[in-house]
């Protein structure tokens, strides 16, 4: 980051919402104008490159790690019933071609963004021109689900609330483009996304649509074992930073993310300035009130993992983690494993390059579309061939 | 004592070898794999193993339970290596053997015996503990790109010679009456005979047959039996060294190819490489069968899934009676698929420390091995038992199949030495 928007950082006024960055005044006024197209997405040009940094109309454009350099728009989706009223939050590089897709759908982790996925988002449209990619995100990570009567927001993490979010967000994602059906899709979850997205494939909830989905850095054996030690791990977090760039210092330094372009896009979205304590930054997502669903988000998951419908594939970081249950289903070769041991925890943002590979990859061998298997053996004697 | 008896020796021991001992080893190895078509032609009696991965102690339980090498003839259908804790020892152990004594082990490659995937699951990192260095990887990955794809059993005995050993509980006890012919036999690591299946003799008939849970068997009297050298395809009726009414079987760790329809198309296939990402050779270490038809996508991301009718037009036209693969986790230790055309072998037991499984190997006979035996006769075959099979219609004809004698066993105690520490748990995972 430039020492010139490090100190335009510094002085720069608290963002309305939750920003991605927080931006120079001149920056802002291009971001205004993002936001609001954006929001209406009136003027959505599904065909603008996002491997580029996005021309503006401007002679400035928009600063490195601006999302706006990896989505080619953001959406809030407003939904409303007798108890809640949600304003859901994604960002999204619709496919080119809706029957063709794909469209990659990937969901965060707890704590974290849909900016987890933006360098992974830059790379696929990099290597698969014409893919889509949603990156969803949770209530109280971007999207706000409040009570109808009291305004507050609801706070209710469970795994079946948390995948209603996600499934509403991908259908109303859906009509906002006018998308006669889901493109091709295949589901990405990191973590708790993880759980959200192999929720989603046991429920069958996108259909056909669905080729396949890929679990990043997540086991229920090893996630429920490791459950006892999260509470010291967030307690030994630092509650403030006093500014954005001594967060993303704190992300690279301790290697909770190791990849500086990464860290750039991801951690100016989980904080959130407090104009009360001077300025400071705070984490936007209390991720101790999230505590109570912990348990719940994985029991089952290794069963559920195995049991949808599609491909599936399992990204993990470091050592592998499998329990018995996947150990089996692994040796049973029922699910696709790969382990990047020089990747960490955020394995999407540590090696972007790596996971959009190997998404690409699993979309291309999961295609229906382009699936051409060898002949059954019935069809060559029907046809009189010798067998 | 020869240098190469006393690394057995040490070995055996499960202490590693010094790397300079390694070096001199794979050396000798590549020089007689090289030697060795991709396709290894052996002679039953053999026992037939499947994954091993490291387990070293339980690899020291399959020799006590199948008897010691050179005793008894082996074949190893590869994955020594990976996720177990002493990937090298076992490793370096059998290719010690292999060496020492060519005849009597052959080792064939799996899927882990590959640079990419050892630097992943443990043996990369094993060998770089032990030595301090990644050489001796490299040369045990050398040997690996030498190793080859499969291996045809030939001479295999149709029916077994019953165990003289205990029931290992009476009350499933069977006997033999004359002129049956004992099939399969599945004995636990103590020797016992757990069941015993006789071959059914009312054949032909589109009946619905029940079987014995292990193995349903349902099969046909071969008509003039065809017997041109068994793997080859020919059709000749050259009754050769081997002609007895049965045809080979093929040992590969995964399974088929759509691309090898013949096992000589194996044989053309260059396999000193590292194992590629597709292509046969890569189909033929990772691929599955399944109850499909036909063809279909592998959901390990590589080979494929292939159905009875391919494991049965494949054996029909190679002349074969079984096909004999591992890579998969099979939790009884083995299981015959597609009325008996293809069996799993699963080598390792309680798989990685924690899957709970049971272990087996699968001894051939000898054709001929029966000469003499005067089969005792007393009461008919019990043969209530078990799942029938649904396929009645067989188009093809179909080789009568080895008798097979799959001894079953269980982990051997674990030894904690030489276990890295406890994994780490994952700090953050949310």
């Amino acid at each position: 980051m430039s020492n010139l928007l490090r100190q335009s950082l510094n002085g720069a006024p608290p963002p309305p919402r939750p920003r991605p960055l927080p931006l120079s005044s001149s920056a802002l006024s291009d971001l205004d104008e993002h936001s609001s197209s954006d929001s209406s997405t009136s003027s959505v040009d599904s065909s603008a490159s996002v491997n580029t940094l996005r021309p503006s109309s401007r002679e400035q454009s928009a600063p490195p790690g601006h999302w706006t350099n990896y989505f080619s728009q953001e959406l809030y989706l407003d939904q409303e019933d007798e108890r809640q009223k949600a304003r859901y939050h994604v960002y999204l590089t619709p496919p080119t071609d809706v029957q063709k897709g794909p469209l990659f759908i990937c969901h965060h982790g707890a704590g974290a963004s849909g900016l987890s996925f933006a360098v992974f988002a830059k790379h696929i449209c990099q290597r698969l021109p014409g893919a889509g990619i949603l990156s969803l995100e949770a209530r109280a990570h971007g999207s706000t689900v409040t009570d109808i009567e009291t305004g507050n927001q609801i706070t209710d993490f469970s795994l079946a609330t948390l995948t209603s979010d996600a499934l509403a967000m991908i259908t109303l994602t859906q009509h906002h483009l006018s998308w006669p059906t889901l493109p091709p899709s295949i589901l990405i979850g990191h973590s708790l996304g993880g759980a959200i997205a192999t929720q989603l494939a046991v429920d069958y909830a996108l259909g056909h649509a669905l080729l396949g989905y890929t679990v990043i850095d997540v086991v229920e054996g090893s996630a429920l074992e490791a459950l006892a030690h999260m509470k010291t791990y967030l307690s030994s977090r630092p509650t403030t930073f006093n500014t954005v760039d001594e967060a993303i210092t704190w992300h690279t330094r301790t290697r909770t993310i190791r990849h500086a372009e990464s860290a750039h896009v991801s951690v100016p979205s989980l904080l959130i300035q407090q104009p009360t304590s001077g300025g400071k930054f705070t984490w936007r997502t209390d991720l101790a009130a999230t505590s109570p669903w912990w348990e719940e988000w994985f029991h089952g998951m290794s069963a559920k993992f195995l049991a949808g419908r599609g491909a599936k594939e399992l990204i993990l970081a470091g050592t592998d983690r499998l329990d018995r249950e996947l150990m089996i289903g692994q040796m049973q070769g029922k699910f696709q494993l790969v382990v990047i041991p020089e990747a960490g925890h955020f394995v999407q943002e540590d090696v972007p390059e790596r996971v959009a590979g190997l998404l690409v990859e699993f979309f291309k061998r999961n295609d229906r579309s382009a699936l051409v298997l060898p002949p059954k053996v019935s069809e060559l004697l029907a046809r009189g061939e010798k067998v | 004592m020869s240098d190469l008896d006393k690394a057995i020796a040490q070995l055996r021991a499960c202490r590693p070898i010094p790397e300079i001992q390694v070096r001199e080893l794979c050396y000798k190895a590549r020089e007689l794999l090289i030697e060795e078509g991709n396709v290894v032609t052996v002679d039953a009696p053999v026992t037939i193993c499947g994954d091993i991965h490291g387990q070293f102690h339980d690899l020291m339980e399959l020799f006590r339970v199948g008897g010691d090498v050179p005793d008894t003839n082996y074949l190893f259908m590869g994955d020594f290596v990976d996720r177990g804790f002493y990937s090298l020892e076992s490793f370096l152990l059998l290719l010690c053997l292999k060496v020492r004594y060519p005849d009597r082990i052959t080792l064939i490659r799996g899927n882990h015996e590959s640079r990419q995937i050892t630097t992943v699951y443990g043996f990369y990192d094993e060998c770089l503990r032990k030595y301090g260095s990644a050489n001796v990887w490299r040369y045990c990955c050398e040997v690996f790109d030498y190793l080859a794809l499969g291996a045809l059993v030939i001479g295999a005995a149709t029916e077994l010679e019953p165990t003289d050993a205990p029931f290992a509980d009476p009350s499933h006890a069977t006997t033999v009456s004359e002129g049956d012919e004992v099939e399969v036999e599945l004995l636990n690591s103590a020797g016992h005979i757990v069941t015993r299946h006789v071959r059914d003799r009312y054949i032909g008939q589109s009946s619905q047959l029940s079987n014995p849970p292990s193995s349903p068997s349902q099969t046909r009297e071969q008509t003039p039996s065809r017997n041109g050298a068994p793997g080859t395809g020919a059709t000749g009726s050259s009754h050769g060294s081997s002609g007895n009414g049965g045809g080979a079987v093929l040992c590969v760790h995964g399974g088929l190819s759509p691309l090898i329809d013949s096992i000589d198309k194996i044989r053309l296939l260059d396999r000193k490489q590292e194992v590629p990402h597709e292509g046969a050779m890569c189909d033929l270490l990772w691929s599955d069968p399944d109850e499909i038809e036909g063809w279909g996508l592998s959901p390990r991301g590589a080979g494929f899934l292939f159905g009875a009718d391919i494991v049965k037009c494949f054996n029909h036209k190679n002349d074969l009676s079984l096909i004999c693969r591992a890579h998969q986790l099979v939790m009884e230790g083995f299981k015959e698929m597609f009325q008996n055309t293809i069996v799993t072998v699963w080598s390792a037991p309680n798989y990685c420390y924690r899957c709970g499984n049971i272990a087996a190997i699968l001894e051939l006979g000898e054709d001929g091995s029966n000469a003499g035996y005067a089969p005792r006769s007393n009461g008919d075959v019990e043969r209530s038992h078990g799942a029938s099979n649904g396929v009645l219609t067989e188009r093809m004809d179909k080789l009568k199949g080895p008798g097979r004698r799959y001894r079953v066993f269980e982990a051997a105690p674990q030894d904690s030495r030489g276990m890295p520490a406890k994994k780490p748990v994952a700090d953050y995972f949310l």
